[in-house]
């Protein structure tokens, strides 16, 4: 039992970065105002990219830089046609996302034999060596990829960026009342802009880990919805960072415990009372694929608890999301 | 020198550029893809020779083409209808997905003869279509939840079910795969002429009632007025509630229809993974189609020769079909881009030497 929790908890840790950093960027950019339904489609160029470069110079790192830069230059299209062309952002994300998806199939499917070496497993610096050997969490939290650390680091410096610092405050600003900001003097415009391409750069990074440390190869479509997970966790986060740190856990724990689920029995004995009624119900609610949809299912109910129950001028919904903005206009 | 963009919106739409737009889309993004075919050291002209003229003159190019569009029509309506209410559906696949299910439940279920059967079938499939649909619908229209994201969700877990059931209580035949036992004869959609099954009809019908509804009903007025302007609309008395709710359940019930004639029409039984996301497509077959229905028909079309064209392209040239989504998302990638050069005019001012006012742009972009 103690081994099965501790591996559980090692693969959620893993899965719930892949979350937390396309969640990260997705509510970066929809704070200021621009929902990213392309993140999808940037996490697969992330990925790629990441894993093509990492093949060809032998260094991770650079992969994972690659990736960021792609992730960015998708990102910079959304920008474009959301920002200065005032296209609508449902559109244009959906097909960024058809596009990173054709994109890297057409040019990956060379790359799918391929192997690298991935980001290896590292106790955390300083404290890790004395934390490591702790029953259960030791394994899990202490020793994990440099990109595990890395996303929980960047957790606390977006938190931090958002709400304490005075870019921050603004890129919040202009998702809230564009129109005000612009009175007091915030380039809604350019905000906007460096909100989508950070957003990007995540996705990238998202995408960059899952191919270099998380199943360090390339498979087409390997993101596997993850992109949209990372969507729905930051409307279940309610726009807030370190909501979106318990969320993308409970999300990765899902994600563990799926795959996982055939090894798990929690059917009541034969004799037990009711058992007849249960045990089907029980098993039934175990079936990987229909824990596949609990994160999906949950951000429905959450979402729709959190606009019901509070009045909107509470929900923490952007007001202008998804609204574009120009001047001459309002 | 000194160069100033200006900005405009224009007045109206010149001719030229509203009937160009269409046309200058699709040709701009089959030229961007041709770069991606010349990396792949194929030829480009030969590549969309086959694709479009083969796709068009052969039989059997035609047959799958108008089989391909059935599903794709009705998709592109499931998503034009609520755009004309101001409604977003982008989980077109999940009602096409969600109904496929139930209609095949039918189909493999009860026993009935073939006309009364089929019918059934897609009874059942627009029903479970417009329950999917009718989720976000009622959420947006009673509590004023964004329709975008939960139609999204509610995709993914319509696939997740589909996997569920094709792994167990659905799947049949030999093998592990997850696909459903073949339809008996009575449960397939008779060919309407040879090689195209009458899930086209469907398809027509839909698109006349849909066009007669927008034109011609009440109903249909209603629709777009709330979709312009729902305030106004509240305020001349319609409900806003009612009018939600009818478009998507009924953009559910058409992208359910979808799913069952490629079931049960193209083929012959359930298998996992059969809708290469055409809930998906069915965003750019609406917005080329938004004006009217007969449009999406066209459009259907269209993106069906791009999908039969392109596997084509693959048995020919090699040439991944994961082309055809590329060409996809440029086309509306594109459109997008000239939707603002329709409503601004853009006009650049070469001026020589220092300007005496700073050159501002007239927008507010900074």
């Amino acid at each position: 039992m103690v081994t099965f929790i501790a591996g559980l908890l090692d693969a959620t840790v893993q899965a719930a970065t892949v979350l937390l950093l396309a969640g990260m960027g997705e509510l970066i950019s929809e704070r200021a105002g621009v929902l990213n339904l392309g993140v999808e489609g940037m996490m697969l160029v992330g990925a790629l990219g990441g894993f093509i470069t990492t093949v060809v110079t032998g260094s991770h790192w650079l992969g994972f830089g690659v990736g960021i830069l792609l992730g960015m230059v998708l990102a910079l299209v959304h920008a474009f046609l959301c920002i200065t062309l005032k296209s609508n952002q449902v559109i244009s994300g959906v097909m960024l996302t058809l596009l990173g998806t054709g994109l890297t199939t057409f040019f990956g499917s060379g790359w799918v034999e391929e192997s690298i070496d991935g980001f290896p497993q590292m106790t955390l610096p300083l404290v890790g060596q004395y934390l490591v050997d702790l029953p259960v969490i030791g394994e899990a939290l202490f020793r994990s990829t440099a990109t595990d650390y890395l996303a929980l680091g960047l957790l606390v410096v977006v938190w931090y960026f958002l709400h304490h610092s005075n870019l921050g405050l603004e890129m919040i600003a202009v998702g809230e009342d564009p129109e005000m900001a612009d009175t007091m003097g915030v380039s809604v415009f350019r905000l906007r802009y460096l909100a989508v391409l950070i957003g990007g750069g995540f996705a990238g990074a998202a995408g960059a880990h899952l191919s270099l440390a998380f199943s360090q190869l390339w498979v087409p479509g390997m993101t596997a919805g993850r992109g949209w997970i990372a969507v729905a966790l930051v409307i279940f986060a309610q726009w807030r960072p370190r909501r979106m740190l318990v969320g993308a856990y409970l999300f990765g724990l899902l994600d563990a415990l799926r795959i996982r689920s055939q090894s798990i029995s929690l059917t009541l004995g034969p004799d037990a009372p009711l058992a007849g009624v249960i045990n089907p119900i029980v098993e039934f609610l175990m079936t990987p694929q229909i824990m596949g949809t609990y994160p999906y299912l949950a951000t429905i109910i959450v979402l729709a608890y959190a606009v019901i129950r509070t009045k909107s001028d509470q929900l923490a919904v952007p007001s202008a999301l998804l609204q574009s903005y120009s001047r001459e206009t309002d | 020198m000194n160069v100033a963009v200006t900005v405009d919106a224009r007045e109206d739409i010149p001719v030229w550029l509203a009937y160009g737009t269409p046309v200058f889309t699709v040709l701009a993004a089959l030229a961007v893809s041709a770069i991606a075919l010349v990396v792949l050291d194929v030829n480009p002209i030969a590549a969309y020779a086959t694709m479009f003229v083969d796709t068009l003159v052969t039989e059997f190019g035609l047959t799958e083409t108008l089989t391909k569009a059935v599903p794709l029509i009705l998709t592109g309506l499931a998503v034009y209808l609520p755009l004309k209410a101001g409604l977003f559906n982008i989980g077109a696949e999940g009602q096409l997905v969600a109904g496929a299910l139930a209609g095949t439940w039918i189909g493999l279920n009860v026993s009935l003869p073939g006309l009364a059967l089929v019918p059934l079938m897609f009874v059942a499939a627009a029903v479970a279509g417009g329950i999917w649909a009718g989720i976000p619908a009622y959420l947006r229209a009673k509590w004023d939840v964004n329709e975008i994201i939960t139609s999204l969700l509610l995709t993914f877990v319509a696939l997740e079910l589909q996997s569920y059931l094709l792994r167990g209580p659905m799947q049949g035949g030999t093998g592990n795969f997850p696909q459903s036992e073949r339809f008996s004869e009575a449960a397939t959609i008779p060919e309407l002429v040879s090689g195209v099954h009458a899930g086209l009809l469907v398809a027509i019908v839909m698109v006349a009632v849909t066009y007669v509804l927008m034109t011609r009903t009440r109903l249909g007025f209603e629709i777009t007025f709330v979709g312009s302007n729902d305030e106004a609309a509240q305020q001349a008395g319609m409900s806003k509630y009612y009018v939600y709710l009818f478009v998507f359940v009924v953009g559910g019930a058409f992208a359910a229809m979808g799913g069952i004639s490629e079931i049960a029409g193209a083929q012959g039984r359930y298998r996992a993974g059969f809708e290469p996301g055409y809930g998906f497509t069915a965003i750019p077959i609406a917005l080329l189609g938004r004006n009217s229905a007969v449009k999406v028909l066209l459009a259907g079309l269209f993106f069906a020769v791009l999908f039969v064209g392109g596997s084509s392209m693959e048995v020919a040239f090699g040439v991944p079909a994961a082309l055809v989504e590329i060409i996809q998302a440029l086309v509306i990638l594109f459109l997008i881009t000239a939707e603002f050069f329709k409503s601004y005019r853009v006009g650049i001012d070469l001026k020589r030497g220092p300007a005496e006012t700073p050159a501002k742009p007239q927008r507010g972009d900074d």
